[in-house]
């Protein structure tokens, strides 16, 4: 026993031990894959021929110069931006809400949190039944209730195509996202409101003060810098990522839905040119880098205490 | 003329009762001082006067009004917590001033009357060159001064404070104290003062509630509970060291160490009971001299005697000596109650 617990007892070893699954995953799965990315950016490389030769900056000034490319990255941006604005709005109210006693409040946050907790490709498969462009049950409702159909309010069709006209689709896109990205950020507000001393919150109370004021004044104040993390959070998931338009519109119709994940990917795998994908995916970096340098500094600057 | 009336407030939490039946009314201008070891209920009855917490039974009237179902707000008390709960991203201005602009409705006030308020309010309390500033740029004591600002701005009927002083280290406390007394005095507020401390109790209070097990024990001048305790609970939680209880037969009896001195001291010992004391270990406190020792008959009991520094009289270890105690200064409590007996209906027991 003595021999089997002595090396456990060596700060060192146990440190090592324990930090080894993090580095690993963090060097194999993140390190390594980026690393690699950077190498191709620069190389001619492609799926027919794996030779790494240094071609400098062409791969990215022919992105650039691709119309495709910049209406993708336009795409992209303004589908983070709008799709932040309506999570934030949803995530406080949500948030404001779970931290409230009401009857049946574990059930609630349980259902709340199963956009987040489902795989996203299982979710979007739902979502892709939900917004089909023929038996879509969103449509059949809006047709029972005469929203639809001859003489319907919204149109006179008995569909909306969710994803198949250019507005639609790309509301439709954001809404997915945004109903999958709620969850988490209202987990992350609903910490950062908990934590505020019940002190704090009594005192308000005994100055008078109404929810509205202590609401406004008092709790989202508080927990700013928790919210500016929420946001970083679910604004680079979203622009990374690929898997809601692959399975629900594939970029259509025309480009309208196509995001930077996708294209890279389209570009890099489906087409074969690894290395203008990789460059694709990279203008994504030094983006990213600056936002999340500026917005942690931001948190770190408005923490209280 | 009382302007807070408690009548039997109760405070159930699940199967604890929390506060079980308190009567107290608290009078204009007083400084009542609600004291008792933790778990007693005395914050909860606090709260409870706050508005923070909903009464399970009982009444609760403010300036004659029955407040019982009513929000804090209406309520026009104010209160210091013990973590002062200062408003830590805004500054000492703004602190002082939320509780003005949330009840600006209520109160009608404009900016102008505002910035008065704060202003004059900031300069009764010496904060004045500090409305800029955060809490956490604050120290202790200044932070206790803006809380006690931030709750006097609205000019409250009744002030409670939760333990104010307990976060302030011992040096800044006796000065804070002698502070709230003057202020509270010279403002002429009433103020409700929980606590734990006995000093401070002792200290501030007009008078004093001593609570434990969520009920009222006592009542009264902070000398009328010192001198005349109610029942064994209170005898023996006021003081340090505390009183010495021991027993005999159908009940106890106790007397506090201060009273407990060599024969050699009494005046006239004819008025006293003698006990054969044998002394264990003495302390020196600088002041005084603290004795630890057993006395004749009660050899489990450790009783303590506190005998002044400049009293002239050897005290040896393991020594026996006559130590007396004048018959006033002893306590008699019925052994099942702890309930205080009068010498006289004991007399007539005998």
């Amino acid at each position: 026993m003595a021999r089997l617990s002595y090396p456990l007892d060596n700060r060192r070893l146990v440190g090592i031990m324990f930090l080894t699954p993090a580095l690993l995953y963090i060097l194999l799965l993140v390190g390594f894959p980026f690393l690699l990315a950077i190498a191709f950016g620069f190389s001619d490389v492609t799926v027919g021929n794996t030779d790494l030769n240094f071609v400098g900056l062409r791969n990215y000034f022919a992105v650039w110069e691709n119309d495709i490319f910049r209406q993708v990255f336009e795409t992209t941006i303004r589908f983070t931006l709008v799709s932040q604005i309506f999570i934030l709005i949803f995530a406080n109210i949500l948030a404001i809400i779970f931290t409230q006693d009401f009857t049946g409040k574990w059930f609630a946050r349980f259902i709340f949190i199963l956009p987040w907790a489902t795989p996203v490709s299982l979710a979007m498969i739902g979502w892709l039944w939900m917004l089909d462009t023929k038996y879509s049950p969103i449509d059949y409702l809006l047709l029972q209730t005469g929203f639809l159909g001859p003489n319907g309010i919204l149109s006179n069709s008995r569909n909306l195509f969710w994803l198949a006209t250019p507005d639609l689709s790309q509301i439709s896109v954001i809404f997915v996202q945004v109903w999958r990205m709620t969850p988490l950020a209202t987990v992350i507000l609903m910490a950062g409101l908990s934590s505020i001393p019940t002190d704090i919150l009594d005192q308000a109370e005994v100055d008078g003060s109404r929810f509205m004021r202590t609401l406004l004044q008092i709790k989202l104040p508080l927990i700013l810098p928790i919210m500016v993390i929420a946001l970083l959070f679910s604004m680079i998931t979203m622009f990374g990522d690929m898997t809601v338009v692959y399975v629900l519109t594939r970029g259509g119709p025309v480009d309208y839905t196509r995001v930077l994940g996708l294209y890279s990917f389209q570009v890099g795998i489906e087409g074969g040119n690894l290395a203008q994908g990789a460059a694709i995916s990279l203008f994504a970096f030094p983006l990213l880098l600056a936002m999340a340098i500026f917005m942690l500094r931001t948190a770190s600057r408005a923490e209280v205490q | 003329m009382s302007i807070v009336q408690i009548t039997s407030l109760k405070k159930y939490f699940d199967s604890v009762r929390a506060v079980d039946g308190v009567d107290l009314a608290i009078d204009q201008g007083e400084f009542l001082v609600i004291l008792g070891p933790s778990g007693c209920g005395k914050t909860t009855l606090m709260r409870m006067i706050a508005g923070l917490e909903k009464p399970t039974a009982g009444h609760i009237e403010i300036g004659g009004e029955d407040v019982t179902d009513l929000p804090p707000r209406k309520r026009g008390v104010s209160m210091v917590f013990q973590s002062y709960a200062l408003y830590p991203h805004m500054n000492v201005f703004n602190n002082i001033a939320f509780p003005l602009r949330a009840q600006r409705r209520e109160l009608k006030f404009d900016k102008r009357a505002i910035r008065e308020k704060v202003e004059n309010t900031a300069r009764v309390l010496e904060i004045d060159s500090l409305l800029d500033r955060r809490p956490r740029q604050l120290s202790g004591g200044q932070r206790q001064r803006v809380a006690i600002a931030r709750a006097m701005v609205t000019q409250p009927s009744v002030l409670l404070l939760d333990e104010p002083l307990s976060n302030l280290d011992a040096k800044l406390r006796a000065n804070a104290r002698d502070e709230l007394k003057d202020f509270q005095r010279s403002s002429n507020i009433t103020a409700v003062f929980v606590t734990h401390d006995q000093i401070e109790a002792m200290g501030l209070g007009d008078r004093i509630v001593v609570m434990s097990e969520g009920k009222i024990q006592q009542i009264g001048t902070p000398q009328s509970i010192y001198d005349d305790p109610a029942n064994e609970f209170v005898a023996t939680f006021l003081g340090s060291p505390s009183m010495n209880i021991l027993s005999a037969k159908r009940f106890r009896f106790g007397f506090r160490p201060e009273h407990f001195l060599p024969k050699t001291l009494h005046d006239n010992p004819e008025n006293s009971r003698i006990f054969h004391y044998y002394v264990k270990r003495v302390e020196y406190l600088g002041s005084d001299r603290l004795v630890y020792g057993y006395v004749q008959g009660h050899e489990r009991e450790l009783t303590l005697a506190k005998v002044p520094s400049n009293v002239r009289v050897s005290l040896d270890i393991e020594g026996d000596y006559e130590f007396a105690v004048h018959n006033r200064d002893i306590k008699y409590f019925d052994n099942i109650s702890g309930q205080r007996i009068e010498q006289q209906s004991l007399a007539q027991a005998f």
